[in-house]
């Protein structure tokens, strides 16, 4: 089978003119390359090694003429262990009995801890996130977030579970195909709900989904194989023994999920792929009954004020009777004098309105003189704007300007007594429009007022409570200013203005209601009712209930579940073409699922759909996915992979350099239950992990790259180890696990994306300020300012090894990145709260045990006690400086008041975060 | 062995871990330059080590963000104006995706004069006089196509010739080629006006490079690059002494360990320090004279397209290879008649005060400017067809045609290349894909877009994938 794929090859090789890279491929390595072949068991003896690890590597080293180093001091033993597991530094303290007993025992019992510690997944799962492009959101225009961080809670949790890699594999490709699948497995296959997804307006949803199966395909083949399948998207691989119809028949295993992306209104897209709902915690829970139960006492009070309202009603209404016999009255005012701005004319009717006619102008200011009121003690005025024939539709508003709709814009109401101003405190119109409340014309604004659009063709009046009662003596001059600058002649056509003395809100009844209860025992049953029901609305105690009601409904509304993106299948399937050129449009042949030739066989019991092609993945035949597994741990560990090419085990990629212990790895994983942590175990407990990293003169002849191991290696620890260290040594890593994601702080500016939605950056001010690295949130547009700088990919897509680079801009952020100043503050302070220090040169000793889990030599001591005299004379000097570099860290809770301490302490703090050496696993 | 000669034979060892063998020169001395941008202190790090005898040193690359419409700026079409307001043929909207148009649209022809400028009487919109009056150094490409129609996978393939995440961008291909001349700053920066593109920060990422060659933005609100001020309290002083101490310490390291790493981040931890006062030095413009900055339109403490076009000068000036700008607000939907007098004067004076000062300073011929966007614009009106006032009617996204200015580095000025049909919609001589516009940059800067290949995932890739022409006719 796979000679004939290879003659094919060969036959496309020649018509596309690329020979010679084929034959760089040589046939032999077509058909039989070693990846392609399923591991086999080497043949050795287990003697001399108790871990075969070391056998092999020690075999290896023989044939060069060099052997493994002695082990490295115990407490860098320590120290790498730590960090390799748990992704963090040993404290002072921890794994005491390993330091002052250094044997086997000892140190294989520090590392069963370890890989017991719920660190150990939150260290791992930051590898396997950049394999499966977590990100909280979504890439491209606006990039917004949307919640799939508790799939990063599933990595965390089945990494420390111990769960076997098959069921790991099968649960994030398939877990909802599974018979009976359960929540947990549902949002494993969050892992392919991570693809970048476009919902800029003019998006093509079509066109999104077909990129985010081929990423799903693409990420698959890397992830689990090791190979590229990318090539083959547009024609035949040129290199391995892909074809493009191969490739096709993969896409249709990933073919029948939804649409990711919907057009909500207008030109609007938003993302809407399948998410499903989480468990409520136990917290939410908790507050949710407690509101029902509160809802529910709320219900029973209400009910019972109900059963005797018609008693309280009555009492009521007789009161309101009374009070409506001799309640005040409004006033009207006799007109003394009017004018207007503008070449209006006007007349004053019997019933002493205004009427404003003939010329329009654009805007118009009425005054209005009231000679001797007559009332002694006025509380409000009332300006009512009156119908007449003379305007369109009868008024109120004489605007004729094109939508014939008869508007006024009352810009500002004022009142002089006597030539004083008086002020109103508040106003209250029959009907407001929006945004023209009659509020605005009282505000001292001119730009805002009161209007009425669109209930014309009925009169409308205002109140203006006045904020102290005028005391009007016989004679008493009143001047009511109306400005209406709104423009266009929205101004009113007729109007009238009262007083009223006393307090007028007890007769502030809706008409309706006011006529009903006058009609005392001759109402009907709908004005009864209506009565009823109004009383009711009015009750003080209901209406506070139906207050507390409302806003306890909607809290319980609110508490939601969280939510999170998952896999799920289409009922109907899509059928899958070929894609000419790669693009969509252009369909070829019709293809079905299957899996390609050169690899082991697609079992016939597996279903075809994305659970076969998981069961197929992790198939004990399948040659690929344990190689690929442990390689990338072996490069973790070891600072490069055993196939150096990590994301092509194909014929391009570079040859394993210890052949036999990659496949005897590759073995000890499907036959120990796909255990990760037995071959993790095994790996940090062999003598070439545990050797010394230091490079001697013959490492630098005979292997200076050290790709047989004689040496331990040295390697720059990834973004998130270097904050999570920093925490752990500054004493402020907060052990909170899972969740959404939290925020650090970071420098303004960095989040600015266009678009509707557009989240904001908003510094976390408790402890989530200071959890670990694999919390913090991921916009790929823009991810978090550090950890670019530490080489972090933006999770656009799937990363299997991260460049490690060393840059000035890693020392900027270690010196000057707010996250990293309060660290340092923060270590300093805990350097001073140390008991038991008696001098500089202890703390120091402390301060190196802390940052690096070793003692300082006496130079390092020296040179140090040097720079705190000179630090202190500074700051005795500049003592401002001290407030100033501690205001740096208000979010730190410190527990030491020694500012001018911290102040000195700092400066060896911020040196030792900032060593090569803390930053470094070695 | 010195540590600094073993430090030359592990970089070149580190370089081969990314490109695997057989790259032949050009990938080693890259990767010995690359690493000296990052590391060495006292040596001079010029490695330019191109293909070729290249034509220019240094890019400008000014990405109007969003897409301006080539037919009010850049493409006279008299024939699109004596059709306004009719449907558009068929062959114009009949099986094309569109980005908004839905219904069969009509044709919208420009509202702005055209004038012939220079010897060549090239003829540009009457809102770009300035630019005009540089004409002999301006070619015009009016045939570009690209092959995606929304913004940020357009722009993600402008720059990285792919649509999706991952790829590197066409700053870092040239970083990673040619390194920097200045070893005190970075060889890709980018100046940004207005918000990000859509695309976001992975527009100047390095995809599968090395992040050595990431684009560094320099901001113009906040630190000019991120983390470079002190904490507060915290003088240049005790800055130096906190430096001295992390270096003492990891020379201690370097003498126990031997690893060349650390005397790289020795160096690093230098720079670092030595940054921290040049490139405020550098951002900061008050120190050109007051004629220099009238030309710009530019001024102290502004947030300007016009500041930014200075700033890129300056850059240049000091040898970053690679200067990438970034102008937002140039996606006319709608309101077209009213933006584009508004966006063209903010553009055409700094571009011409950017030509006329790098000539004056002698630096053109060095020195490649391209002024391109994502996409096009439609030769249809997008909006209702019964409402053409000026504030109401725009144009659609359009991949089909569009127009490219180049000057300066080995361009032959006065030059329109390529036409497009007769209503502006697609080329019908001398056609020129986005592939061969990366091909040309690279080519101008002596490197060949087809031999500038990084291994990555067991395949040779290429900015340009397996396409790319020069455009020869636009060179000297």
């Amino acid at each position: 089978m796979s000679l004939f794929i290879f003659n094919k090859r060969f036959l496309v090789c020649l018509i596309i003119g690329c020979l010679p890279f084929c034959w760089g491929a040589s046939s032999d390595s077509l058909v039989s390359h070693w990846a392609y072949v399923t591991p086999e068991h080497p043949n050795f003896s287990r003697i001399d090694n108790p871990n075969p690890i070391d056998h092999f590597i020690s075999e290896r080293l023989r044939k060069d003429g060099m052997r493994l180093s002695r082990l490295a001091k115990p407490e860098k033993q320590l120290r790498r262990v730590y960090l390799d597991l748990i992704g963090r530094p040993p404290q002072p303290g921890e794994s005491q009995s390993f330091l002052s007993n250094p044997s086997d025992l000892e140190y294989n019992s520090t590392v069963d801890r370890l890989l017991a510690s719920p660190q150990y997944g939150e260290k791992w799962a930051r590898r396997w996130l950049d394999l499966a492009r977590y990100a909280d959101s979504n890439g491209f225009q606006a990039d917004q977030l949307r919640d799939s961080w508790a799939y990063r809670d599933w990595v965390i949790e089945s990494l420390n579970s111990g769960m076997p890699l098959d069921r790991f594999t099968i649960e994030q490709l398939a877990g909802d195909l599974l018979p009976q699948s359960t929540i947990s497995q549902k949002i494993a296959t969050g892992f392919h709900r991570t693809p970048t997804c476009n919902v800029e307006a003019g998006v093509h949803p079509e066109s999104n989904r077909i990129n985010q199966v081929i990423d799903r395909v693409n990420t698959t083949g890397t992830v689990f194989l090791g190979t590229t399948f990318e090539c083959a998207q547009c024609h035949d691989h040129k290199y391995d023994p892909i074809s493009m119809k191969e490739y096709y028949q993969l896409f249709a295993f990933f073919n029948n999920t939804p649409l990711e992306v919907k057009n909500t209104s207008g030109v609007t897209w938003d993302f809407y792929g399948p998410k499903m709902d989480l468990p409520l915690s136990q917290l939410k829970l908790k507050k949710k009954n407690l509101l029902k139960e509160e809802l529910k006492a709320f219900e029973l009070e209400k009910k019972n004020i109900k059963r005797s309202l018609s008693i309280e009603q009555k009492v009521w209404e007789d009161e309101i009777l009374h009070t409506l016999k001799d309640a005040p009255k409004w006033n009207v005012f006799h007109i003394g004098a009017f004018s207007s701005t503008g070449d209006s004319s006007y007349i004053v009717n019997q019933d002493q309105s205004v009427l404003v006619y003939g010329e329009n102008p654009d805007s118009s200011t009425y005054k209005i003189i009231i000679k001797d009121p007559k009332l002694v003690r006025v509380t409000s005025i009332r300006l009512e704007a009156l119908l007449d024939a003379s305007m369109k539709k009868n008024g109120p508003g004489r605007n004729f300007e094109v939508s014939d709709n008869p508007n006024f814009v009352l810009n500002e109401f004022s009142l002089k007594v006597n030539g004083r101003k008086a002020l109103f405190s508040d106003a209250k119109a029959s009907f407001s429009q929006e945004k023209f409340d009659v509020l605005g014309a009282i505000d001292n604004d001119a730009k805002s007022g009161w209007a009425i659009n669109p209930q014309f063709g009925k009169s409308h009046q205002a109140v203006f409570t006045l904020k102290q009662d005028l005391l009007l003596e016989t004679g008493s001059r009143l001047e009511f200013k109306l400005v209406q600058n709104h423009g266009g002649g929205r101004t009113i056509g007729r109007f009238r203005l009262s007083g009223i003395q006393g307090d007028h809100s007890k007769v502030n009844l809706p008409t309706e209601i006011q006529s009903i209860l006058l009609l005392s025992d001759n109402r009907n049953d709908t004005q009864i009712k209506r009565l009823a029901n109004y009383y009711a609305s009015i009750h003080p105690r209901l209406k506070v209930i139906e207050i507390r009601l409302a806003d306890l409904k909607k809290k319980i509304d609110d508490i939601k579940p969280e939510t999170t993106l998952i896999m799920s299948e289409m009922d109907k399937s899509r059928e899958t073409k070929v894609m000419m050129r790669g693009d969509y449009l252009t369909p070829g042949d019709k293809v079905t699922p299957g899996t390609p030739a050169v690899l082991h066989a697609f079992d016939k019991t597996f279903p075809k759909n994305r659970l076969g092609l998981a069961q197929w993945l992790v198939d004990p035949d399948n040659p690929l996915t344990s190689r690929v597994f442990v390689n990338r741990w072996w490069s973790a560990f070891m600072g490069r992979g055993i196939v150096r090419t990590q994301e092509d085990f194909g014929t391009q990629g570079e040859v394993p350099t210890h052949p036999e212990l990659l496949d005897w790895l590759a073995i000890e994983l499907v036959q120990k239950g796909w255990s990760m942590k037995h071959i993790h175990k095994l790996i940090v407990t062999s003598h070439a992990y545990r050797q010394s990293s230091v490079t001697t003169k013959e490492h630098l002849k005979k292997d200076p790259a050290n790709r047989l191991y004689a040496r331990a290696p040295r390697v720059r620890m990834s973004a998130e180890m270097i904050r999570d260290s920093a925490l752990a040594t500054s004493g402020l890593l907060e052990p909170k696990m899972f969740g959404p994601p939290v925020y650090p702080p970071q420098p303004e500016g960095i989040w600015r994306h266009v678009g509707r939605n557009a989240p904001k950056f908003l510094p976390s001010e408790n402890e989530n300020r200071f959890r670990r690295a694999v919390y913090v949130v991921w916009r790929r547009g823009a991810p978090y300012a550090s950890f670019v700088n530490f080489d972090a990919p933006d999770r656009g897509a799937c990363v299997v090894d991260r460049a490690r680079t060393n840059t000035p801009l890693q020392a900027l952020t270690l010196l000057n990145d707010q996250a990293f100043v309060e660290m340092s503050l923060a270590f300093a302070a805990r350097i001073l709260q140390e008991p038991k220090l008696v001098n500089d040169e202890q703390r120091i000793q402390f301060a190196f045990r802390v940052a690096l889990a070793r003692n300082a030599k006496q130079v390092e001591v020296d040179y140090l006690k040097v720079l705190l005299r000179k630090r202190e004379n500074q700051l005795i000097k500049s003592p401002k400086t001290i407030d100033a570099l501690l205001s740096e860290a208000k979010w730190v809770p410190f527990k030491t008041n020694n500012q001018e301490g911290i102040a000195k302490w700092f400066t060896v703090a911020n040196i030792l975060l900032n060593l090569d050496e803390a930053i470094t696993k070695g | 062995m010195t540590s600094r000669q073993y430090y030359l034979t592990e970089t070149r060892r580190e370089f081969l871990k990314y490109t695997g063998t057989g790259i032949g020169a050009l990938g080693l001395a890259s990767a010995l330059n690359n690493n000296l941008y990052a590391a060495s202190n006292n040596e001079s790090v010029s490695f330019l080590n191109p293909h070729f005898v290249p034509k220019a040193k240094n890019v400008i690359y000014i990405h109007l963000v969003g897409g301006p419409s080539h037919l009010e700026l850049f493409d006279h079409k008299p024939e699109l104006i004596k059709r306004d307001g009719q449907k558009c043929p068929d062959h114009m909207f009949k099986g094309k995706q569109l980005a908004f148009i839905r219904d069969h649209p009509t044709l919208l022809g420009t509202r702005f004069k055209y004038n012939k400028y220079g010897q060549g009487g090239l003829a540009l919109s009457e809102h770009l006089p300035l630019m005009g009056k540089m004409a002999d150094h301006l070619a015009i490409v009016k045939t570009v196509r690209t092959e995606q129609f929304n913004h940020a996978p357009a722009q993600l393939f402008l720059h990285t010739g792919f649509e999706r995440f991952g790829r590197p961008g066409l700053g870092s291909w040239v970083s990673y080629g040619l390194g920097t001349e200045n070893r005190d700053l970075p060889s890709y920066v980018v100046l940004i006006t207005g918000s990000v593109a859509g695309a976001g920060n992975s527009l100047w990422g390095s995809g599968f490079l090395p992040t050595l060659h990431q684009g560094v933005e320099f901001r113009s609100q906040g630190d000019p690059v991120l983390f470079l001020s002190n904490p507060k309290g915290i003088s240049d002083q005790n800055r130096r002494d906190i430096i001295s101490g992390i270096n003492f310490l990891n020379e201690t390291a370097l003498a126990d360990v031997g690893d060349p790493e650390i005397a790289t981040r020795i160096s690093q931890y230098e720079l670092a320090y030595r940054m921290q006062a040049s490139v405020p030095e550098l951002m900061s413009i008050n120190s050109e004279t007051s004629s220099t900055l009238e030309s710009y339109g530019a001024k102290p403490g502004n947030k300007s397209f016009a500041n930014n076009c200075l700033l890129a000068r300056r850059l240049v000036e000091r040898g970053v290879r690679f200067v990438q700008l970034f102008d937002q607000g140039w996606d006319h939907h709608s309101g077209l008649f009213g933006s584009i007098p508004k966006k063209a004067r903010q553009l055409d004076r700094p571009v011409a005060a950017l030509i006329s000062d790098l000539r004056e300073r002698g630096l053109l011929d060095e020195t490649l400017i391209v002024i391109g966007a994502e996409f096009g614009r439609t030769p249809m009106l997008q909006g209702l067809s019964n409402n053409r006032a000026a504030n109401n009617v725009g144009r659609d996204h359009h991949k089909e045609a569009y127009s490219m200015i180049f000057a300066g580095g080995g361009i032959r000025g006065g030059t329109s290349y390529g036409e497009t049909d007769e209503l502006g919609y697609q080329a019908i001589d001398n056609p020129v894909h986005v592939h061969d516009i990366n091909a040309t940059i690279l080519h101008q800067l002596g490197l060949n877009h087809e031999r500038l290949t990084f291994k990555y995932q067991g395949r040779k890739f290429r900015l340009t994938d397996v396409h790319g022409d020069v455009i020869n006719g636009i060179l000297t």
